[in-house]
């Protein structure tokens, strides 16, 4: 698996866990009949996963994680959905690359297929 | 815009009058491909195990034949909801056992903030847990009459 692939399955089991944790969804969801269980095997699959990032990666990630709830955001329009700022068009991953980070932020950028460099 | 989340997630390209499959996995599968064809998520075989580790983890179906599946994540472009019937019926190991036969997948980006994601799941299972509203969705012979369905009972 890419570092890119890595990042995007930590992400989504970081918002799984998030949404597994919060007690106000939790509690509406639970009262509808929706409610979580016992989130231990994600927490470990999202060990597991954490372990496999390369530790540049896994550096960056933490630290964005850490500062604002969500590591990665995605990027529309030539527009960091984090922060809002518009991104150069040096941003865009080079060949060869698929990952880089907001200059502004220091979220990492996710450039979906269809989004334009 | 996220705060709008149900009503704008309404689409005649997700909708699937009748689930080709009976068991719960599949029937998300053919779902999310649903969902891809219309350009709505990228990267579904992710998406698919995403909502499988959820399933494993939390009740979609709250009884009274629906179910309501969901994913906040990258892999989703835009919220939207896709809408899948089964006549027949799907095991969704509910707690009173009844077979699916309203599915509800509600897919949300990842910067959808959390409570606009759970407040489109809530109304979801808000509206359907009224017998007319899902007689109605079941009843439904086209399009067309399925979204009137969900409008009317969401609005």
């Amino acid at each position: 698996m890419t570092s890119r692939e890595t990042l995007l399955e930590l992400h989504d089991l970081d918002l799984l866990l998030f949404e597994a944790r919060d007690l106000d969804a939790g509690a509406r969801l639970r009262r509808a009949g929706l409610g979580f269980g016992d989130p231990s095997e994600v927490e470990k699959a999202r060990a597991r996963v954490f372990e496999q990032l390369d530790p540049r990666w896994r550096y960056h990630y933490a630290r964005a994680l850490t500062r604002y709830g969500g590591a990665i955001a995605s990027v529309r329009a030539r527009v960091c959905q984090g922060c809002f700022i518009s991104l150069p068009r040096s941003a865009a991953p080079g060949s060869g690359e698929s990952l880089t980070l907001c200059e502004s932020c220091g979220r990492i950028l996710y450039w979906g297929p269809r989004e334009p460099s | 815009m996220h705060g709008t989340m149900v009503p704008s997630a309404l689409d005649s390209s997700l909708y699937i009058p009748e689930l080709k499959n009976r068991r719960r996995e599949a029937a998300v599968a053919e779902l999310v491909a649903c969902a891809h064809r219309a350009g709505a998520v990228r990267r579904p075989e992710a998406l698919i195990e995403l909502i499988a580790r959820r399933e494993a983890m939390a009740s979609s179906a709250p009884g009274k034949s629906i179910a309501i599946p969901s994913a906040r994540s990258l892999s989703v472009i835009e919220s939207r909801i896709v809408v899948g019937r089964s006549t027949r019926g799907i095991e969704w190991h509910a707690p009173d056992r009844q077979p699916v036969q309203i599915v509800l997948l509600v897919l949300s980006p990842a910067e959808c903030p959390l409570s606009v994601h759970v407040e489109g799941i809530l109304r979801l299972a808000a509206v359907f847990r009224l017998q007319r509203h899902r007689q109605r969705l079941i009843e439904a012979d086209s399009y067309e009459a399925a979204a009137a369905v969900l409008r009317e009972a969401m609005a």
